[in-house]
């Protein structure tokens, strides 16, 4: 797996990348996949990561190519026919 | 506005291409150094679609020649948005990327679609690669054209450097998955062994 913009973040994001592998291709494109048992890793990394976006500056970039992509929002998450 | 486009196919079921995908820029790539870290800062699963939703960040070394530095500002990394939805139902993989650095210049919106090859929904799976280019820098049409010009073609550069990263990747994980059920397979053939020596 790569690596995280924020080195001390690496740790936690590897051990959610392998959770989230192992769920998607054992679970998710089977169909079989209840709830994400992936969460609370995700919880941890995610807590590590938004503290370095926000002290780099990139959370607010995020925000606006957030806002930017509202339109491939609408046309992929459109239910099919 | 100057647009780059591809289609190809791997060797690959879309099973396999949309699992390594997730690991592109690993390290068992190795045609793609320019990306740095990839960062997943959201995800979930819509409950009305079944669609996947991915949210990433991707870090990447900067090399631009000094002329478009220049006219850029010379920012060491830049960073990419990317929006994934991955649709198990109908096999569909769409992802969208636009630069987040140099927003006010430049603007390089991505669309890669994975999607099961028709000559063998099984076993191979269809790539498309679309990117709009356009560059907003102030001034002379001709240094517009210039900026539109070098991403394009950098772009194509990556593009390339990308697709043969990825078939390092697919060749990686299809043996590592291999060894996995191989491993799986000897435990349990000693567990039925020990349990007939018992």
């Amino acid at each position: 797996m790569s690596a995280s913009l924020a080195s001390e973040c690496n740790e936690v994001k590897e051990r959610y990348d392998n959770c989230f592998l192992k769920w998607y291709s054992e679970k998710f494109l089977r169909g079989t996949a209840t709830s994400d048992e992936c969460e609370p890793l995700f919880k941890q990394y995610e807590q590590c990561l938004s503290k370095a976006l926000k002290a780099r500056g990139i959370d607010s970039m995020l925000k606006e190519a957030r806002d930017d992509n509202r339109e491939n929002d609408a046309e992929h998450m459109r239910p099919k026919r | 506005m100057k647009i780059f486009q591809q289609s190809s196919e791997f060797d690959y079921s879309w099973e396999e291409v949309s699992t390594s995908n997730w690991r592109k820029y690993g390290p068992w790539n190795e045609k793609t150094p320019h990306v740095i870290a990839v960062d997943t800062i959201s995800r979930k699963v819509d409950p009305a679609t079944g669609i996947l939703r991915t949210e990433r960040l991707i870090t990447c070394k900067q090399s631009a020649p000094k002329w478009v530095n220049s006219i850029l500002g010379g920012e060491e990394q830049s960073l990419v948005y990317e929006t994934s939805y991955v649709d198990p139902a109908n096999k569909k993989v769409t992802m969208c990327a636009m630069n987040i650095t140099y927003a006010d210049l430049l603007s390089v919106r991505e669309t890669c679609v994975y999607q099961p090859a028709s000559s063998a929904p099984n076993a191979k799976t269809n790539f498309i690669q679309r990117a709009e280019i356009t560059a907003f820098c102030g001034g002379w049409q001709k240094i517009k054209n210039s900026i539109e010009q070098f991403t394009v073609e950098r772009f194509q550069q990556n593009a390339q450097k990308g697709k043969e990263g990825f078939e390092m990747v697919l060749e990686m994980s299809r043996k590592a998955f291999a060894e996995q059920r191989e491993m799986l397979r000897i435990q349990q053939e000693s567990k039925i062994l020990q349990q007939a020596a018992i």
